[in-house]
């Protein structure tokens, strides 16, 4: 994966409709549903063995960055508009974006003790975005991090997010993003529809390497 | 279980069903002590349900949940409309709109179609042999509690003393608790996103001053204390006398909220005269809801009250009776006006 340097304002790139993105190439990246086995406890492996995890199938990805950020403009097929808990029986729609914060972090289990996971959660219900960071299943926390900043809307049937956060030098919480380098990357959806939440989800099965190009101009 | 999930001892309540007068001051002094904040409102920690009924949420015997042979149930979640409550009412206009005499208070917004006592005193049967009684319902804080052992986020442990607590700050509201909760006495808080149950009084008990369901019992019909202390009545009824019963035994959870099943007066027969061979009742019934020794606990009731109707002593009647109120709860039998909460 590629990140597009377009120099542009923060609140203009933030849209998702916006129609700079449109320059932008997109990858469909396929997703699955999380395995039951690996699900935390029995009572979701056995409640849920007979249902489908994973109800979004694939998200199409662009990636652009200017001078001080960098954005991650996701989009997915749902039907199901769930911006809250509905009647008691949903969840509201979700997305994240993971990284290592250092290189070797297992997606599979959301990383390790030794090997944490930065996480950006976008859910509909949210005023925010939330910095997250885990180190195993089960283990998430919210961490301070730089602000992340999303901007979402729901029409014909899509979802259309952009999560952006500024450029930077990494911490204990925070994954690094720097131009000029490669950062490992995978993505999340949970449909609330569904009763998707916590590791009940779709995601990408494997890292993948962003660059995050140098140049500066490329459109 | 797993050794962490066991307390080293079990606090638990005992309640008789034949003093429960169903007034609710229990529920209301749980809901002024407890649940005042925002996205509290519909939650009733603490409820006085009529049965048979439908109870709180709406045909929570049906929602699933608890083990069987020790395989986890899989539970649904309740519509928030099947739990009912949280209504605004129109007190602006009743009390300030200068209508007072048109007006009447009623609930604003869509119609209600349940509610936390919906189907008070309905119970069933026909008359003059209709029955019902009242049936407190709370948190049971299980010695195997499901709702813990649902949560992938450790969010709830079992204290030493037996109450289930929940880190608010890490549950991330994901409702595993609540599908896995056979008595569904779990609460989403939809506006901050959090489940939330009772939690026993933890302050006011490391106090030593009794849960407020317990010390605001007008009727003297709730006891407290550790199941495992040989000289409280909570020992002596559930243990040794085993006249107190868990709610649903077969949910598998292992409850701590125990209930003394209601004797109920005697039938009539069609001419009038008192049927005294066969319960008011339905035995089947209690036995769906407090398991097979319902029939033991009830005789042993009728045994001990015979007793003293033929003017002999028991130490069981002594017991329920209740003389000294004090009793009841001790050693939690502070007066919480002597203590000070910081």
């Amino acid at each position: 994966m590629k990140a597009v340097r377009l120099q542009l304002a923060l609140r203009t790139l933030l849209n998702p409709a916006a129609p700079q993105w449109q320059k932008v190439p997109e990858e469909v990246i396929p997703l699955v549903g999380t395995p039951l086995h690996l699900q935390p406890t029995r009572y979701i492996r056995t409640a849920w063995a007979d249902r489908l995890i994973g109800a979004v199938r694939a998200v199409r990805v662009k990636v652009a960055f200017s001078s001080t950020h960098i954005f991650f403009r996701l989009q997915w097929q749902d039907p199901n508009h769930n911006v809250d808990y509905g009647d008691g029986t949903t969840f509201p729609d979700a997305a994240a974006i993971l990284f290592p914060i250092n290189g070797d972090a297992p997606l599979l289990t959301m990383g390790s003790p030794d090997s944490p996971v930065n996480a950006w959660f976008w859910r509909a219900n949210l005023r925010a975005p939330q910095n997250l960071v885990a180190h195993g299943l089960g283990s998430v926390e919210k961490a301070e991090g730089p602000p992340l900043w999303a901007q979402a809307t729901w029409t014909d049937n899509e979802w259309h997010l952009v999560l952006a956060r500024a450029l930077g030098e990494g911490n204990f919480s925070a994954v690094a993003l720097m131009p000029g380098r490669e950062v490992k990357v995978a993505f999340a959806i949970w449909e609330g529809g569904n009763q998707e939440r916590g590791g009940l989800k779709a995601f990408s099965q494997q890292w993948r390497i962003l660059q995050v190009g140098q140049g500066r101009g490329q459109l | 279980m797993s050794e962490a999930a066991k307390g080293a001892r079990q606090l638990a309540l005992v309640f008789d069903l034949n003093k429960c007068i169903g007034c609710q001051t229990c529920s209301v002094a749980c809901k002024v002590l407890w649940t005042r904040g925002e996205g509290e409102d519909y939650q009733w920690w603490m409820i006085v349900n009529t049965v048979p009924g439908r109870g709180h949420p709406k045909d929570w015997e049906q929602m699933g949940g608890g083990y069987r042979e020790g395989v986890p149930q899989p539970g649904r979640l309740p519509k928030r409309e099947e739990w009912g409550g949280g209504w605004d009412f129109n007190y602006e206009e009743v009390f300030f709109g200068g209508k007072g005499q048109e007006a009447y208070l009623r609930p604003v917004g869509p119609e209600p179609t349940w509610g936390p006592n919906w189907d008070e005193d309905q119970g069933a049967g026909d008359y003059p042999n209709a029955y019902f009684f009242y049936l407190p319902r709370m948190c049971n804080h299980c010695s195997r509690p499901a709702c813990l052992e649902a949560c992938p986020r450790g969010a709830l442990y079992k204290r030493d003393d037996g109450i289930v607590l929940r880190d608010e700050e890490r549950c991330r509201g994901y409702q595993f608790c609540l599908e896995a909760c056979p008595y569904k006495r779990v609460f989403f808080n939809f506006a901050r996103g959090i489940s939330q149950q009772c939690i026993l009084c933890f302050p006011r008990v490391e106090q030593g001053v009794a849960p407020a369901c317990v010390r605001q019992c007008p009727g003297r019909a709730v006891w407290f204390g550790y199941l495992d202390d040989e000289e409280g009545p909570v020992y002596k009824l559930v243990r040794l006398w085993q006249v107190a019963l868990p709610l649903h035994p077969e949910y598998g959870t292992q409850p701590n909220v125990f209930y003394i099943p209601p004797l109920a007066p005697y039938p009539y027969n069609p001419d009038g005269t008192l049927d005294k061979e066969n319960p008011r009742i339905p035995i089947e019934y209690l036995e769906r809801l407090f398991g097979p020794k319902v029939r033991e606990a009830l005789s042993t009731l009728r045994q001990e009250l015979e007793k003293v109707r033929s003017g002999g002593t028991s130490e069981l009647m002594d017991t329920l009776i209740a003389y000294r109120w004090h009793d009841m709860f001790k050693p939690f039998d502070r007066d919480p006006v002597e203590t000070s909460w910081s």
